[in-house]
């Protein structure tokens, strides 16, 4: 058990054991406006009513409507792309790949995704794949100095192989230290 | 370390022993002396600031920089002078003293953010959690259910650690918004496997400070991070809405001046907030609207102070840290000087109001900052220095920029280092700077300038960061105390914690 745990039980049994007058009393003198100190347990607001509870990853509008050119890679809005700039893209036989510079806030890259829509010849939205970078994984480590560039390969998902025209990118997460 | 903890919590075991003597005589004379009594270590009034990443040498830096060797930052006038440890737990760790301890040296701004606002120790990157992913309450949330009026200000995205730490409850602070996404919540070395998607811990930070209520003034920047659903939910809730989260229109240092609601959300940029310096040479600039930290915890006071049983206000100064991480002096140093001028403010009020508490401290050091001996200077990392250009706000470029590095200056140095000043690009370090001790004359970047600094790292270090306080409940700090013990002066002075 926790120091604090221990604290807050020692308290619990006060509460439990104290004869009311007596404690209201206590309180009252204890000290100019003092009242009963606020039941930690309840304090934390833990649910928010009327917010939906997301089923996964974000998506990006812009990827349903983008019809990019076959042999071409187009780049969908963000809600970050006045921090970063996307470089080098390239639509190989079996991926998208390319480079995200972070243009804002040099130190750690602490969140970085991006998504990637894969199109067949006549512009339609066939799948997406995603790179993700993420702080602290064990074979995603940076050395050195804080890096504002990152390249990222997204793979053409399994199941569209051979069938993929044309990609789009966009970033919905970034985040810096 | 352990010791400082130790006596935290033996201080609130021997207030409750006490407590419980005085119920179980249950006498009335007791009650009437503790009356009569007035009580000084609790306060009205609590204005916590937070330089992000100050270390007891940025102090001594800025102190040099403006006031000369014999001077003194308005924080160095605070009466109650200590020394904080900061150190983090590993992820699944117990507490100090518990079997399953695991400390780690260097700690990030969210773990030290939870561990004055919750009093706990959690790992790097974890918010309103304990270091085995429990929720644990903060002071601002303990503050707000006891009456007080709250308030939280940044020059940072009001998402990021420091702000965060007290008015959310996250797994991973990369976890901001607008959206989720299970790379950046979920943290499966806590917590085994993914939690459901509407449970607090994995929910965007930016959705949860839009409807918990935690804070009624929030002032700040990363407006990019709220959307038009937060938008609603904040009016829903009374909040007077500066600027639009559902036009991404940021709000202005005239919106703020005008601001008169009881809870009042504004954001002066999709970011962080812009640096002073750059503010100070374009003042035509757009970001030249954007209010400074001072002006932000002058407006923040003015509306929280109208309350009888007070109000809680947290203020950082972030940018100290960001620009501290891009090793580079000159913004690092006028960011310092602007948070100074938000402590003038706190203090001013405090001294004139007789029942505010006002602590200053830091969250970590930053960088390994530090004040060298003219000509003494040797950094092997010279050669490959942080990166420190921000091509998309430019406004936060370092001036000039400092891409490359790696010549030897023979005048200046016993080892490899760079260009002949911090005028030069080919610079990394020492960074040089003329101080009010020097002659009429001497510039900044010249090897006359008798200040000297230098970095260690592009990053955070483990070193003890200073507290200084005014006000009633804060003699406990005149001690090395560790970070968590900041939540038990904090609470005891608002009587939010037994
Ligand atoms: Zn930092």
């Amino acid at each position: 058990m926790s120091v604090r745990a221990v604290v807050l039980s020692v308290a619990a049994l006060l509460v439990a054991g104290a004869v009311g007058v007596g404690a209201t009393l206590l309180v009252r003198g204890a000290g100019p406006g003092a009242e009963q100190v606020p039941d930690p347990a309840s304090a934390a607001r833990t649910a928010f009513p009327g917010l939906t509870a997301p089923t996964g990853d974000p998506e990006l509008p812009g990827l349903a409507t983008a019809r990019p050119r076959p042999g071409t890679v187009a780049v969908v809005e963000g809600p970050f792309d006045d921090r970063l700039d996307l470089s080098g893209l390239r639509l190989a036989g079996n991926g998208v790949t390319g480079t995200v510079t972070v243009t804002s806030d040099v130190s750690e890259l602490i969140e970085l995704q991006v998504l990637a829509g894969f199109y067949d010849a006549d512009g339609k939205l066939l799948g997406t794949g995603r790179f993700t970078h993420h702080a602290g994984e064990e074979d995603h480590g940076h050395t050195g100095p804080p890096s504002e560039e990152e390249s990222f390969e997204v793979a053409v998902p399994d199941d569209l192989g051979g069938t993929v025209a044309a990609a789009a990118v966009g970033v919905p997460v970034l985040v810096n230290e | 370390m352990r010791t400082s903890t130790r006596r935290g919590a033996s201080r609130r075991v021997m207030a409750a022993a006490a407590v419980a003597l005085a119920v179980v005589a249950g006498s009335v004379v007791t009650t009437a002396t503790a009356i009569a009594q007035p009580d000084h270590s609790r306060a009205k009034n609590v204005i916590y600031l937070v330089g992000d990443g100050m270390g007891r040498t940025h102090v001594d830096a800025a102190r040099q920089r403006y006031y000369g060797a014999a001077g003194k930052l308005v924080m160095e006038t605070l009466p109650t002078v200590g020394q904080v440890t900061t150190y983090a737990v590993q992820k699944t760790s117990g507490q100090p003293g518990e079997a399953d301890f695991v400390p780690e040296y260097v700690t990030d701004s969210a773990s030290s953010a939870t561990a004055w606002s919750s009093g706990v120790k959690t790992y790097n990157a974890a918010l309103g959690v304990d270091a085995k992913g429990e929720v644990v309450p903060t002071l601002m949330e303990l503050a707000k259910k006891a009456g007080y009026r709250t308030g939280n200000v940044s020059t940072a995205e009001i998402t990021d650690a420091t702000p965060a730490g007290q008015m959310s409850h996250a797994l991973a602070r990369g976890c901001q918004g607008p959206t989720y996404s299970a790379a950046a919540c979920q943290d499966l070395a806590v917590t085994g496997e993914a939690l459901p998607t509407d449970d607090v811990r994995v929910t965007p930070i930016a959705d949860q400070i839009a409807r918990n209520g935690t804070a009624d003034v929030v002032l700040g920047g990363g407006l990019a991070r709220f959307d038009a659903a937060d938008e609603e939910a904040l009016a829903a809730q009374g909040y007077e809405v500066l600027g639009s989260p559902a036009d991404q229109a940021v709000a202005t240092r005239d919106d703020l001046d005008d601001a008169d609601g009881r809870k009042v959300f504004g954001l002066f940029n999709r970011g962080n907030l812009t640096i002073e310096k750059f503010k100070r040479e374009n003042p035509n600039a757009v970001q030249a609207a954007e209010p400074s930290v001072a002006e932000m915890t002058s407006k923040a006071i003015d509306l929280l102070r109208n309350n009888k049983k007070g109000f809680y206000l947290q203020v950082e100064g972030a940018l100290i840290d960001k620009r501290s991480h891009a090793n580079d002096a000159a913004q690092t140093l006028e960011e310092m000087k602007a948070f100074d001028e938000a402590v003038r403010v706190a203090l001013n009020f405090a001294k004139k109001d007789g029942n505010t508490t006002v602590i200053v401290t830091a969250d970590h050091e930053c960088a390994g900052f530090n004040i060298i001996g003219k000509g003494s200077y040797t950094n092997a990392e010279a050669v490959t220095p942080p990166g420190n250009v921000d091509a998309g706000n430019t406004a936060n470029n370092s001036a000039p920029s400092r891409a490359a590095s790696g010549a030897l200056d023979g005048t200046r140095s016993t080892g490899p280092v760079n260009g002949s000043g911090s005028g030069n690009s080919g610079n990394f370090a020492p960074a040089t700077f003329a101080t009010p001790d020097d002659p009429e004359g001497v510039e900044d970047g010249s090897p006359e300038a008798s200040l000297w600094l230098t970095y260690l790292s592009g990053n955070h270090t483990g070193a003890a960061v200073p507290v200084f306080a005014y006000g009633p409940g804060t003699r406990d700090l005149a001690d090395t105390v560790d970070n968590t013990d900041l939540f038990d002066v904090v609470g005891h002075a608002l009587r939010v914690v037994r």
